[in-house]
């Protein structure tokens, strides 16, 4: 009987354990909400205004816009700009993941720190503010774009393929280490084989992950499509910008599709 | 004494060194595709895509990269309300994605599919809409219909939440272990009492460390918001361009840079505790 009571009690408990963190989290979420303005009962209209925006303004898309050739031209340098900024940024990526990884790092005093460092500030700072910064440094065009994806590129390949050297099995990185191999060896062929698979995986999910961002970086003037995308905005063209949406939506489902079939060739 | 019994796959060195050599080959023709393929890029884009001209050497664009130092400290204080602002919207833009996600997931998911055919195509394509389309174009069209501020903020920030959430999430319910989901159809449990007891409890884990990778991203796409009026740090931002003061600009920078490596310890430490 008192085991009972007592498993009836825990649980009385456990309910208002859960119920007071529910509610405090609603109030949380109320407060939060009316400091930040949000009106929550637009909320409602939301549907209604975005179904007449998008009759009205959105829609039709302005198909012919996206096929003029100044366009597709900016098209082409889009996927250009993605190309090159994962080529290098994974290039940089894989030795920076080497020196980023506790357990086989070849300079663990200063090199793995600073890789570090560099990893994450990479990561931190989204690649819009990235592209803006180095259109401030650089200028207007397509080389700015290429820094800031390339530098989003790392911060986003650069972790994982170090959290991949960071779980590898210790063993074969003994025993080439045990035949008198120098670091450069162990890493080739000690670390590099044990990781391979899991890279061109990691590889090709990054692609994906910068062509994405590479249709917007021109939106503050780092070359490729984007800028257009800023134009037809900035002037209202809201069918024109429809048009634009919806072809970045389709090019992203081919890259992905490409990815798709990509990943299953390399796994088998 | 036994004798050792043939190798099951004898090694043939003719077929290794041909492995060896096929292998290589097909290096190389990669190698020579990436080259030619860098070589159109860099010819066709990079060089005509750049004002060469007015980027100058590199002493002018270290003149320039100088100009950013050193931080103005004298901003900070007109940074909190931004910070928080940004902090909030991420955070409430993750919970509003998140209750749309669960949905979109069970609809999703191919050995549930409560809507049959139709709704797993309709939630794979709004799983793809959602993630193929950028943040800032998100912000761009519930600015033009919600207006200015955090509300548009917030609900791209959940839309464009929803697609990685819910695919992660139907990947795992198509994972579950059907078992207790026959159980409670044996007793004669309804569909929600299905989802309720017999998927939620076991994707609970892998929904709680999502929600909290994706409110770490979502800090950091929330601070980009402001670019196109949708509030926070990213308005600040956008503000110090604006008025060409490149010190503001480092200053705003490490703010960003602050607030995110804050939440990356603080979704480390919750990614500790639940999972």
């Amino acid at each position: 009987m008192i085991a009972s009571v007592s498993v009836v009690r825990a649980r009385q408990l456990r309910l208002l354990s859960r119920f007071t963190v529910l509610l405090l989290s609603g109030v949380g979420l109320w407060m939060s909400l009316n400091y930040l303005n949000v009106h929550v009962e637009r909320f409602e209209q939301l549907f209604q205004r975005l179904g007449v925006l998008f009759a009205n303004r959105y829609y039709p898309p302005d198909l012919e816009y996206i096929t003029r050739p100044g366009f597709l031209k900016s098209v082409l340098e889009t996927i250009h700009m993605a190309f090159l900024a994962a080529l290098i940024g994974l290039l940089v990526s894989a030795p920076l993941a080497w020196l980023a990884s506790f357990n086989v790092s070849p300079f663990p005093k200063m090199g793995y720190p600073l890789a570090r460092l560099l990893i994450t500030t990479s990561r931190a700072i989204h690649e819009m503010i990235w592209a803006i910064i180095f259109v401030m440094i650089v200028g207007y065009g397509v080389l700015a774009g290429v820094i800031a994806l390339t530098l989003s590129c790392i911060g986003f390949s650069a972790k994982l393929f170090a959290e991949e050297i960071e779980s590898i099995a210790p063993g074969p990185v003994e025993a080439v280490k045990a035949s008198g191999a120098s670091p450069l060896g162990v890493f080739l062929f000690g670390v590099l084989p044990q990781v391979k698979t899991a890279w061109i995986g990691i590889s090709i999910y990054t692609w994906d992950v910068v062509f994405r961002a590479s249709t917007v970086v021109g939106f503050v003037g780092a070359g490729g499509m984007g800028w257009y995308l800023r134009r037809a905005a900035d002037q209202l063209q809201s069918d024109r910008v429809a048009a634009i949406v919806l072809l970045i939506v389709a090019l992203v489902a081919c890259s992905e599709l490409f990815s798709f079939y990509a990943r299953k060739r390399f796994h088998g | 004494m036994p004798q050792t019994p043939p190798h099951p796959h004898p090694v043939s060195a003719q077929r290794w060194l041909e492995a060896r050599r096929r292998r290589w080959r097909a290096l190389g023709a990669l190698l020579l595709l990436l080259t030619l393929l860098t070589w159109w890029t860099v010819s066709s884009s990079l060089l005509p895509g750049t004002d060469w001209q007015r980027m100058g050497g590199l002493p002018a664009i270290l003149v320039t990269v100088g100009r950013f130092l050193p931080p103005d400290l004298s901003l900070i204080p007109n940074l909190l309300q931004p910070a928080l602002d940004t902090v909030l919207i991420a955070i409430i833009g993750t919970v509003l994605g998140s209750l749309i996600s669960l949905p979109v997931a069970l609809l999703g998911a191919r050995n549930l599919a409560p809507l049959g055919r139709f709704g797993y195509l309709l939630a794979r394509a709004l799983m793809t809409l959602s993630r193929s389309v950028h943040e800032i174009i998100w912000a761009l069209i519930f600015v033009s219909a919600v207006g200015l501020g955090a509300f548009a903020g917030i609900l791209a920030l959940a839309c464009r939440s929803v697609g990685f959430i819910s695919k992660i999430l139907s990947e795992a319910i198509e994972r579950i272990d059907p078992r207790p989901i026959e159980a409670i159809q044996a007793v004669g449990g309804s569909r929600w009492q299905v989802v309720l007891h017999g998927v939620f409890p076991q994707i609970l884990p892998i929904t709680v460390s999502t929600i909290i990778f994706e409110w770490d991203v979502n800090m950091n796409r929330a601070a980009v918001l402001g670019l196109v009026g949708a509030g926070g740090l990213g308005l600040a931002f956008y503000n110090q361009i604006i008025a060409s003061h490149y010190n503001g600009v480092t200053t705003v920078l490490l703010a960003i840079l602050a607030i995110i490596l804050i939440g990356e310890l603080v979704s480390a430490f919750l990614r500790r505790r639940m999972v």
